[in-house]
């Protein structure tokens, strides 16, 4: 008996060890070189700037910079106007493709392809549509008198610019989930409430929404945790400007480690933004295990 | 009788090739080019394969944006076994790519083949901007000034002339001075049904279009030219720091934030090929800009302008009309250093081959040429009366001034670039904040680095290929 149980523990280790080496590889390696370089000075383009440890230098320079304060809250604010967007937009569109109306499979299908396109894409999609002087958004705009307007080039509309580019491409990725919860909800609750006489709102108010709750929470941090992140669409879109206007925390580290080539500060940044995830995550399972009646 | 007719051929083919390099001598040999897609590429990716037939090395050129290209040069330049033998250099970058060794040597190749190469036909500035510290690092295959292009049909109009004289009191002419510059912005701003040289207009019509934007530091591209004009320089000789936050700088600010009314809507986002566009679509009466462009607008081809006007060129406008040394620059082909011997000898022979006298001329007689370097080819008169702007590329070249070869220059195009598009979006309150926030953030990279070796990297000594 021990024999095989020391044999099968021989067995499960040979089967591990494949993934364990990626997982070293891909993502605990790198994680660990990038935890080093950020305790030292290492610019790639200037081989002459000496590469030394210099502490928390890179982390201090880091969190006393008004730069990284503002990229931080564009990229709250940003987060806040997409999130609620696709919430509202999310639901509503899953309402309605829940139905059993004609054509609802297919637009249900439809529906999912932005998400299915590379951000870049997307990026690129919007662009050709932004484009202050040929992009089709003021072609058609021009048929009702209205624009040009500076769509990407403009303080006022940036932030919304790319707003709407994600809204566009992740309200169904809200859809979908919402609509499997949806159609996995028991009948019997709805019609008792209608017996009651309660009207579709208060229906959707007091019956719906309390049952979606924990899939509606999960999809929203997952979309957060995203948010947090996003960098293609800006990238192509604006690439942070007009100004500063649409400057992210991504677009920060990026432009620290491959504009500057400051890479001990890019990688502090990366850690900075690290602990801001994981913060976001631990706050996300703390809401998941509260009783919703408790509070 | 056999060795000697092999003697002839050779000798024959030597001299077809100008004495670049025997047929088949690189066989073995396979070069890549990291590369923009701009004029001074792209007017010689197609014809690649006659070096192929003269010498036997294939050339491969991969061409990318502006934007980013430094990054794949610099992550070329540290990685030990090259992908690219050759390298498409913009003068400005010399100085980090020089500091870090990235750049075979071409002094002695330049010295040795000077004859070959007609190094004394070549406009001096545009070596000496290739330098660091008086090493050639790069060859130039196009050479450039920044200067203003305008509608010298409009100019000449008469409606337009007489319109001008009643309200500014002096005669429309290419401006001297930027007050002037502004004036004919504010003039020429017109929009849709407005007259426009005894046309309706059918779209708005801009008075200027210059390069806002902040990527890839586009803005820096026109403001530091501009900075310039006022007599500014890069840095303090004293201290070897920022000076691009004294008068000249803000003065430079303040004429391109009075500009903006007189753009295109989307002027914060104007790169310098977008900007270009408006000019090259006929759309804004002037914009000032490098040279690397300004033949298409002589290209019915590669614009619509010269199918409804006439562009005209002038030098760059100075702070108080006096002449000021315009900036120059200079797009070049390098080797990387860490070619193999025999990479390097092929990859030379195909930037002598590349950048000769003969294929440029060949480039001008076709029409599409690239913005010139040579003496004789400048002052050409028949060239000249092809390409206008010849002229005004010669003369100003005469007293020009080297643009910026520090190793920090990235780090000043996107600081510079970031903190004057935030200036110029309204996000900060004055020139004079936006600058010294921008020198500040400069400084303090800088000041880690003992004195003499700030000022080593702002010294320019005199190439050594001309001693």
């Amino acid at each position: 008996m021990a024999y095989i149980r020391k044999r099968n523990r021989k067995i499960f280790l040979i089967f591990m060890m494949p993934a364990v080496l990626v997982l070293f590889g891909t993502t605990i390696y790198p994680m660990l070189y990038a935890g080093y370089l950020s305790f030292r000075s290492y610019d790639l383009a200037k081989l002459f700037v000496p590469r030394v440890y210099v502490g928390w230098a890179n982390y201090r320079e880091i969190l006393s910079s008004s730069e990284f304060l503002h990229t931080l809250i564009v990229t709250f604010k940003l987060m806040a106007m997409t999130l609620s967007v696709q919430l509202v937009l999310g639901v509503g569109i899953a309402l309605l493709v829940t139905q059993r109306l004609p054509g609802m499979g297919v637009a249900r299908t439809l529906l999912l392809i932005p998400m299915m396109i590379s951000p870049v894409i997307v990026g690129l999609v919007w662009l050709f549509l932004y484009f202050p002087e040929l992009g089709y958004l003021n072609y058609f705009l021009s048929f009702l008198g209205l624009g040009p307007y500076a769509w990407i080039t403009s303080t006022d509309w940036a932030l919304w610019a790319i707003a709407i580019a994600d809204i566009w491409q992740w309200t169904p990725f809200v859809m979908m989930g919402t609509a499997a919860a949806l159609t996995n909800l028991s009948p019997e609750p709805f019609e008792a409430a209608k017996l009651d006489g309660n009207s579709p709102f208060d229906v959707f108010w007091r019956v719906t929404l309390p049952q979606i709750r924990p899939v509606l929470i999960s999809l929203m941090f997952l979309r957060a945790i995203d948010a947090f992140k996003i960098y293609d669409i800006i990238f192509v879109l604006t690439k942070g400007g007009p100004g500063d206007t649409t400057e992210v925390l991504s677009m920060f580290i990026y432009r620290q480690s491959f504009t500057f080539w400051r890479m001990g500060v890019g990688a502090a940044a990366s850690f900075v933004s690290l602990v801001i995830i994981v913060v976001l995550i631990t706050l996300f399972f703390k809401s998941l295990n509260r009783d919703p009646h408790q509070a | 009788m056999k060795h000697f007719k092999t003697l002839v051929v050779a000798g024959a083919v030597s001299l077809v090739c100008g004495g670049l390099a025997s047929a088949g001598e690189f066989d073995d040999v396979e070069l890549k080019m990291l590369a923009i897609g701009d004029t001074s590429v792209t007017r010689l990716a197609p014809i690649v394969g006659e070096f192929e037939e003269l010498t036997g090395a294939k050339v491969q050129i991969d061409q990318f944006p502006y934007p980013g290209l430094i990054d794949k040069i610099v992550i070329e330049a540290s990685a030990n076994t090259p992908s690219y033998q050759l390298m498409w250099v913009d003068s400005p970058w010399v100085g980090v790519l020089g500091e870090s060794g990235a750049l075979e040597d071409l002094t002695d190749l330049v010295k040795r083949d000077a004859a070959e190469i007609n190094l004394d036909d070549i406009v001096p500035i545009q070596l000496q901007e290739n330098t660091w510290q008086g090493r050639l690092l790069a060859f130039p295959a196009s050479g450039m000034i920044w200067h203003q292009n305008y509608r010298k049909d409009l100019y000449e109009h008469p409606d337009e002339q007489a319109a001008f004289k009643a309200k500014y009191g002096y005669d429309l002419a290419p401006a001297q001075t930027w007050d002037q510059y502004i004036d004919i912005a504010e003039f020429f701003t017109r929009k849709a049904g407005d007259t426009l040289a005894g046309e309706t207009l059918e779209k708005d019509f801009y008075g200027n279009a210059q390069a806002y934007s902040r990527v890839a530091g586009a803005i820096t591209h026109d403001f530091f030219p501009i900075m310039r004009s006022f007599g500014g320089q890069y840095w303090d000789p004293e201290t070897g720091l920022c000076a691009m936050d004294g008068e000249a700088a803000l003065a430079a600010a303040e004429v391109m934030k009075k500009l903006v009314a007189f753009n295109p809507p989307d002027y914060l986002g104007l790169m310098w090929d977008i900007r270009t566009g408006y000019m090259e679509r006929g759309e804004t009466a002037q914009s000032s800009y490098w040279s690397v462009r300004t033949v298409r607008l002589t290209n019915p081809d590669e614009a619509v302008l010269p199918t409804i006007g006439e562009a005209g060129y002038a030098p760059s406008p100075t702070g108080d009309g006096n002449a000021q040394p315009t900036m120059t620059g200079a797009l070049s082909f390098g080797i990387n250093s860490k070619a193999t011997e025999r990479e390097k000898e092929a990859a030379w022979a195909f930037i002598k081959w590349g950048t000769s006298r003969d294929m440029m001329r060949r480039f001008a007689n076709e029409g599409s040429g690239v913005s010139q370097f040579h003496k004789s080819i400048l002052s050409d008169a028949g060239l000249q009366e092809k390409y206008p702007y010849y002229q005004v590329l010669l003369d100003t070249q005469e007293n020009a001034q080297r643009r910026i070869f520090h190793p920090f220059y990235a780090d000043v195009e996107e600081v510079f670039g970031v903190e004057l598009n935030k200036y110029m979006a309204g996000e900060t309150e004055s020139a004079q904040e936006a600058l010294t926030n921008a020198c500040t953030k400069i400084n303090t990279r800088l000041k880690v680095f003992p004195q003499d070796m700030r000022l080593r990297w702002i010294a320019d000594p005199k190439a050594e290929i001309f001693n």
